[in-house]
């Protein structure tokens, strides 16, 4: 399966240059386009590849991406670059270089109708025209059988790519430029842990810092959470997630707490409580009465008029009398268990049920 | 540098018996907290692999995703979940989880490959949850880069829309039941443990998860 991607085509960084320039500036460049997107790939000097989909459902359309990477290529090297869209690295690089964006499902049409010049080698392409074939398309069309007896192996792959079998040429990779690249940002051996003395930070926790950024720049600043827990007495009560690197990130569960409901708890507890509504076996709602009992057993929670469930068991309520002072804050626990297996905890509150919990 | 040789003089078998292997800094596996130790090749989860968990929505699949992350986390390495909105930070706690070593991205929005490729990078173990049924091209890049990077990347999917490669190593829900008294007491999953390599001791086992003190021990 070939997928669309996006090349950029650099052609100023075409060049090894003998001060190594060429080499720090598609690092830069690497680097910043992997703030776009992370699977951007260095293919040679000059040539980068990323894919599509992801990043254009992201920034909203092919076009703003195409833009924010021009942008970008503009900002950090100075050049203009040439971008090109198509599916698989092959055709990805020839639409590049000629500054096309293909049509999604025209990269097809688009291979069978480059000269045959394309696949880089003169051989091939001399006996073809020989042959009096001269297009890619045309290539594709022989038979591999006769390719095989006409060639030597190498033009196999060439066939296969010509067909749109193999996305990619054999050599289209500088594979030592990734090693290169590494030399240069000195980095040596990968993933090892380095963690520190007691107390002190280690190089582990300096890595998930830099990695938090990172998604922070993508999402935004509330995107990366961190959890702790506080004093509560119902998990939703107990739960603080606050966004990674804010001040108050530092609290921490003090002593027991009395009443506090025990374990297990809900693996999934809703930031945003979702209505339901909870029934008997005649379809009545049920209600909470005054002392804290349910008006009838549960027989059917309904998530809303499509979303039915059967429940099959239940515990509860528990009633808990928060700030009572105050009588909207009247809550009681109850804990269903569904025909499906899925377990849940709601609570009672403004005579309303609400879905806090989900055992997962 | 010192060489095994066979000079070194061999240790009483009783000695050994009880000598554990020291955790080097390079180890490439990340360990697991029990029972998971006992029913996984190596007793750890290799770096640069990726391991499925599959379940039905709701019945422990999240769960046993985090019970995977509590021996390493305990031991001071970090760890990144993505794409799960709603965390429960209690149970999570009650695990054995250091929840001052978890980095959240609740809601990735389209991006939930890129966050997690982005997390990639400092973490040593990575819960991803895709929204809906993740593409084969994005599952096999994350997949790519976890090789590269070392970490282990613990996909969570839902029967339905399944990781769309084959993993190093799969754990399969297909069952849950609860025990219950006056509440929920306990929940005993039937876990179909596989994956790749003729080393994986296939077959099912049961383990309780949670137990009554939020925890997961065998069945």
């Amino acid at each position: 399966m070939t997928e669309r991607l996006l090349a950029v085509w650099v052609e100023a960084l075409g060049e090894e240059s003998p001060d190594g320039s060429t080499l720090r500036e598609h690092a830069a460049l690497l680097d910043a386009l992997t703030i776009l997107c992370p699977f951007t790939e260095s293919i040679r000097l000059g040539l980068l590849v990323l894919p599509l989909r992801g990043p254009s459902r992201f920034f909203g359309g092919e076009g703003a991406v195409l833009d924010a990477v021009r942008q970008s290529v503009r900002d950090v090297t100075g050049h203009e670059p040439l971008l090109g869209v198509a599916d698989g690295l092959f055709c990805a690089e020839v639409a590049a270089r000629r500054g096309l964006v293909l049509a999604s499902g025209a990269t097809d049409l688009f291979r069978r109708s480059l000269p045959l010049s394309v696949l880089g080698r003169k051989d091939v392409a001399t006996t073809c025209q020989r042959l009096g074939l001269h297009t890619v398309g045309s290539f594709a069309d022989l038979d591999a059988a006769r390719v095989a007896e006409r060639f030597n192996g190498h033009a196999l792959t060439l066939h296969r790519v010509a067909r749109g079998e193999s996305a990619e040429l054999d050599g289209q990779r500088d594979l030592k430029l990734a090693r290169r690249l590494g030399q240069l940002r000195g980095e040596d051996g990968v993933g090892d842990e380095q963690l520190g003395f007691f107390g002190q930070r280690g190089a582990g926790d300096l890595r998930a810092e830099a990695a938090a950024h990172r998604v922070r720049r993508r999402l935004g600043v509330d995107a990366v959470v961190v959890a702790a827990l506080r004093g509560g007495r119902v998990p939703e009560d107990r739960a603080t997630l606050v966004p990674w690197g804010s001040p108050s990130s530092k609290v921490r569960d003090g002593a027991p707490w009395p009443g506090q409901m025990r374990a297990p708890s809900p693996a999934t507890t809703l930031a945003h409580p979702v209505a339901v509504q909870l029934r008997d076996g005649e379809d009545h709602q049920i209600v909470m009465e005054p002392r804290g009992f349910l008006s009838e057993p549960p027989g059917a929670l309904l998530f809303s008029s499509q979303l039915r469930r059967d429940v099959v068991w239940h515990a509860g309520p528990w009633p808990l009398v928060e700030r009572w002072w105050s009588l909207n804050r009247r809550r009681a626990h109850l804990q269903v268990l569904l025909a499906t297996g899925e377990a849940l905890l709601l609570t009672a509150e403004a005579s309303r049920w609400w879905l806090v919990g989900i055992y997962d | 540098m010192f060489a095994l040789s066979a000079k070194r003089p061999t240790l009483p078998t009783d000695v050994v018996a009880t000598l554990r292997p020291v955790a080097l800094a390079k180890s490439r596996m990340l360990p697991l907290g029990e029972p998971w130790s006992a029913l996984v090749p190596g007793g750890g989860l290799r770096r640069g692999s990726t391991v499925v968990v599959q379940a039905p929505p709701g019945l422990g699949g999240l769960s046993l995703a985090l019970s995977l992350l509590t021996e390493s986390s305990a031991r001071g390495h970090w760890a990144g979940v993505v794409g799960v909105d709603d965390p429960g930070v209690v149970a999570i706690a009650d695990l054995g989880v250091d929840l001052r070593r978890v980095l959240f991205v609740p809601r990735p929005r389209g991006a939930w490959a890129e966050s997690a490729a982005d997390l990639l990078d400092g973490v040593d173990l990575l819960i991803v949850r895709p929204p809906s049924r993740a593409s084969h091209g994005a599952a096999r890049r994350l997949m790519d880069r976890v090789r590269e990077r070392g970490t282990v990347l613990i996909a969570l999917a839902e029967s339905g829309a399944p990781w769309p490669l084959p993993a190093d190593l799969s754990f399969d829900i297909t069952q849950a039941q609860w025990a219950t008294s006056s509440r929920l007491d306990a929940r005993y999953l039937t876990v179909r443990v596989g994956g790749r390599g003729a080393a994986v001791r296939g077959g099912e086992h049961v383990v309780v998860l949670p137990n009554r003190r939020g925890r997961c021990e065998a069945g």
